[in-house]
């Protein structure tokens, strides 16, 4: 069964770690991918595409947003929280809208920091839980069926 | 009680023996004079030999019969006697069964079994790599539910200690597990 047990922020913090490897591995993916593309395009022509800060850094802040939204919207659990036993919800311990999960993934990837409330509010929100009502809980569902 | 060699060497027996030899010799001498004779010879001679003839002609018919009826009598009676026996406890107590395998060339024995085919054998039917498989899982689960309860134990150490520098209490999380 899933007890309703907000997630405290060592797991939350450990899930993050483990969501930011998997968008970092999703980044080498996609860019694998281009230089690919562009070795099969204009292979005389061929350089190593070195994109630019910003590039990186909307990249890195897009990808991780999707890849946020589109877990939290679909089961409630990015790899990071299914490596953690946690699980995204709402004030109904229902899984999250997409326009809700897309706001909070931005808010997340915009303010990582907003984490570091978890440690000092009571029922361990973080500041996006705070402004979007959402939940980390223990998802004891996953451990058993794992 | 008499043995058998002291018996045929009793006088009694060896002139009855000696009587017996006579009384055959005599008779075969009598035969040969008879065939001699020139009438009654000829006649005897053949009706002789026409004895003879019949004589293996009946024991050529009925050898076969006869030997077919002695074997299955002797097996009736040989399973008879073994139904009767207890043949594990008589070859416990007569057969040394050391003695038999002491003598007996494991090497030999052992030479003449393609053991790589039968490993393989065994191998196929023990299934490996459902075994492993499943171990592998099982293994796997164990860490998941390890990490996982070290990361809710820490949650728990770390909310204690904030709540005790606050002076909160710390059962506003939900139900405990």
């Amino acid at each position: 069964m899933t007890d309703l047990r907000s997630a405290g922020v060592v797991s939350r913090g450990t899930a993050a770690v483990i969501d930011l490897i998997v968008v970092l591995v999703f980044l080498g993916v996609i860019y694998a991918g281009m230089v690919l593309a562009v070795l099969a395009f204009s292979p005389r022509a061929f350089s190593f595409p070195a994109p630019s800060l910003i590039f990186s850094t909307i990249g890195i802040g897009a990808v991780a947003t999707v890849y946020l939204a589109a877990c939290w919207s679909i089961s409630g659990c990015t790899a990071g929280a299914v490596a953690m036993g946690l699980r995204v919800v709402d004030r109904n311990a229902d899984r999250l809208r997409w326009s809700t999960a897309l706001l909070r993934a931005a808010a997340c990837v915009l303010f990582p920091i907003g984490l570091a409330w978890v440690v000092l509010d009571s029922r361990r929100r973080s500041l996006q839980d705070l402004v979007f009502g959402s939940r980390v809980i223990y998802n004891r569902v996953g451990m058993l069926n794992s | 009680m008499p043995s058998a060699v002291s018996v045929l060497k009793h006088p009694v027996v060896s002139v009855a023996a000696g009587a017996g030899a006579v009384a055959v010799h005599g008779l075969a001498a009598c035969y040969r004079t008879a065939t001699r004779l020139p009438v009654l010879g000829q006649p005897l001679d053949r009706g002789v030999s026409a004895l003879s003839r019949r004589g293996d002609h009946v024991i050529a018919v009925g050898l076969e019969p006869a030997r077919m009826l002695l074997t299955s009598v002797v097996v009736q009676i040989v399973q008879q006697v073994l139904d009767q026996l207890d043949l594990t406890a008589l070859v416990r107590d007569r057969v040394d069964v050391n003695a038999i395998a002491r003598d007996i060339d494991i090497d030999a024995i052992i030479a003449r079994i393609d053991l790589i085919g039968l490993a393989d054998t065994v191998i196929d039917g023990v299934d490996l790599p459902t075994i492993i498989r499943q171990s592998t899982n099982s293994v796997t689960a164990e860490v998941m539910t390890d990490v996982r309860t070290q990361g809710e134990r820490a949650d728990d150490l770390v909310s204690g200690i904030v709540d005790r520098m606050l002076g909160r209490r710390g059962d506003t999380v939900g139900p405990p597990r």
